[in-house]
């Protein structure tokens, strides 16, 4: 299997302080991967580096069969590539309709000359979305009125509108119940049926439901990778993140 | 499919009522000439508030520079008129000698007659079309389309957004207005360019006809801005831009080049400005660059604000009812109030009432008066209404975490 996305040697700084050292991660074609770390391990600033949205001071990091460099590349550029993100907070367009928010998010030219005059009729392609993620019934209602876990479940229904090749998710069970979680838990692993899924994730029980490889971070860089149970027995591990955190 | 919209048939009937009545009155004589063309002179501010509503209410740009793309489409505009009447002017006293006027004696004669004011009597370069109706409408179209893609291009890019782009269009709109101040800018000075009311070619037609035609030109042109307009915001474009408004970031995560966005329409609704300022100048009679100074374009976004930003009639309606209660409180019409020890005279004091409104309007009813509308229709306020149900959600304990 090869590696679809390739970090490596990345490092990034802000005001002296190294959010990400040397960091090195690679994911391959179809993969569901989970990344912990103990806060101000530099995992969303790993997320910001992917998508574009900080540049690394060195480093590479490379995306798809032709290794492209996504480095200097604009967000936009970078998701139309294929990169979808996830953020931690549930960021869908309260204003905006259920249908609205998946018709913006479905796979389709993004330039403002074709959207502005080709318009294909997509409510049918949002609604079998609406269908996966459960809010067929909530189509037309705005997006603000729904519930936190609804929210969180909409912006996956986005991810996977934009059909990315690399879905990369920040803390998506943060704040859900046990039933939303494992819903969630199944959207996500089905999701990685076809295509590379980065979880990050600071909640252990979460990520043991997930039962994929997990990456530690800590400090910027990656402390310990493989199986959760593999990583767990590292002593270095436990000393530096499972020892201190109530999570587990 | 547009037409469809409720808001957009009820916005067409009322308009074509309003346009229709209005000439019928003028017809029997019961409305003045003068107020034929306040209302034509309306329609053309309320196609201004509508491209202010699009960048503004739509898109999250607060351009405080939008009223200068009106005043050049009304320089471009006025500089036609200005020099095709002149010409028709000295034309017979050229022609009277024996030899037919060479072009530079034309040339110099009209140049005389059109800067003399500014002691002056060479034409300057920027006066090279000005002969030409489709060039000068072109301009009128064009040069604020340039202008506000250049400096689009550059702001945008550079990603300033916020009350830092509103700073940054306010500074432009002072430079161009100070330069037009200028008596070398060739434009007049602050002369700016009159007698525009006066349309070569219709000289023996009576204004209170001529008021008529640019009154349904007005509306014709409003109607045309309203359903592109709604075109514009409805469907995924809509939907686009109103994601950037307000949330940038996560736009460009969807995909979408949020600056090109943003340059489409702020160079688009410049152009469609720019038309609008091209049929008001001529009902004005003058354009002067006190027009474009930035408090013109603070003024617009007063209309959107007390009209309603996000609702495209919310900025007719702003645009309407702001501008006719100002002509009507600074004209005189409205009787001054004694309170015994102090008089209070409307034309000094209308300010002071707008800039309360304003305030009125942002601290207690942000969606404004076209916020009345939901009232009635019982439509759910966008972006402050309830949340809805909210089981599942632990957002206390997230916050925690």
């Amino acid at each position: 299997m090869s590696a679809l996305l390739e970090v490596s040697g990345v490092s990034k700084s802000f005001d002296g302080f190294k959010a990400i050292d040397n960091l090195s991660f690679s994911i391959g074609e179809v993969e569901l991967r989970a990344v912990i770390g103990p806060n101000g391990a530099g995992k969303t600033t790993f997320m910001d580096l992917v998508t574009g949205k900080t540049r690394p001071d060195s480093g590479t990091i490379r995306y798809g069969s032709l290794s492209r460099s996504l480095t200097g590349m604009s967000e936009a550029w970078i998701a139309q590539a294929g990169i979808g993100r996830k953020f931690q907070k549930p960021t869908v367009f309260e204003d905006q309709t259920v249908v609205e928010n998946l018709v913006m998010a479905l796979k389709s030219p993004r330039n403002p000359f074709s959207v502005l005059i080709r318009r294909p009729p997509q409510r049918d392609r949002a609604a079998t979305l609406a269908e996966q993620i459960g809010l067929d019934d909530a189509l037309d209602r705005r997006a603000g009125e729904l519930s936190h876990g609804q929210k969180q479940w909409l912006e996956i229904g986005m991810l996977l509108a934009q059909e990315p090749r690399v879905l990369l998710i920040d803390e998506p069970a943060a704040g859900m119940t046990t039933a939303e979680r494992e819903k969630t838990t199944q959207m996500l692993v089905d999701a990685a049926r076809t295509r590379a899924v980065v979880v990050i994730e600071h909640d252990m029980d979460f990520v043991r439901r997930l039962n994929c490889r997990v990456t530690v971070l800590h400090e910027g860089r990656v402390l310990a990778e493989g199986s959760l149970d593999h990583v767990c027995a590292d002593p270095r591990v436990i000393d530096v993140y499972l020892g201190r955190d109530d999570d587990v | 499919m547009i037409l469809r919209k409720p808001s957009v048939l009820i916005f067409l009937s009322a308009l074509a009522l309003v346009t229709i009545v209005t000439t019928l009155m003028a017809q029997a004589g019961l409305v003045s000439t003068s107020f034929v063309k306040l209302l034509g002179k309306t329609l053309c501010l309320a196609i201004a508030a509508l491209a202010m509503d699009l960048v503004w209410g739509f898109t999250g740009i607060l351009s405080l520079g939008h009223f200068a793309f009106f005043g050049i489409g009304g320089y471009a505009i006025g500089m036609w008129l200005m020099w095709d009447r002149t010409e028709n002017i000295v034309m017979p006293s050229l022609t009277g000698g024996p030899l037919p006027p060479t072009p530079f004696q034309i040339e110099e004669a009209i140049g005389t007659q059109i800067f003399g004011v500014v002691g002056s009597s060479d034409v300057p370069w920027l006066w090279s079309l000005a002969g030409s109706l489709p060039l000068q409408l072109a301009a009128a179209v064009l040069v604020p389309g340039l202008i506000a893609l250049i400096f689009g291009w550059l702001a945008f890019r550079s990603r300033v957004t916020g009350v830092y782009l509103s700073i940054l269009t306010q500074a432009g709109t002072l430079a161009l207005s100070l330069w037009l101040f200028q008596n070398d800018s060739g434009l007049r000075g602050n002369n700016g360019l009159s007698g525009l009311q006066n349309i070569p070619g219709l000289r023996d037609v009576a204004q209170s006809v001529v008021s008529l035609w640019f009154l349904w030109a007005s509306a014709i042109a409003l109607a045309l801005a309203y359903l592109i307009a709604a075109w514009t915001v409805s469907g995924r474009f809509g939907s686009v831009l109103r994601g950037i408004r307000d949330d940038e970031a996560r736009v460009r995560f969807l995909g979408y080049e949020v600056e090109h966005y943003k340059l489409a329409v702020f160079t688009g609704t410049a152009m469609v400005t720019g038309l609008a300022g091209a049929l008001y100048y001529p009902q004005a009679g003058i354009v002067n660059p006190a027009e474009i100074a930035p408090i013109a374009s603070i003024y617009l976004a007063v209309w959107v604000a007390i009209g309603g930003r996000g609702r495209l009639y919310g900025a007719v309606i702003g645009a309407a009812v702001v501008s006719l209660a100002s002509s009507w409180f600074t004209g005189g019409g409205a009787p001054a109030i004694n309170l015994g020890f102090y008089v209070i005279k409307w034309t000094d004091w209308w300010l002071v009432l707008l800039g309360l409104s304003f305030v009125l309007v942002t601290l207690f009813a942000p969606k404004g008066l076209g916020g009345l509308v939901d009232l009635w229709t019982g439509r759910r306020a966008r972006g402050i209404g309830p949340l809805g149900p909210d089981q599942g959600s632990l957002r206390g304990k997230e916050e925690v975490a």
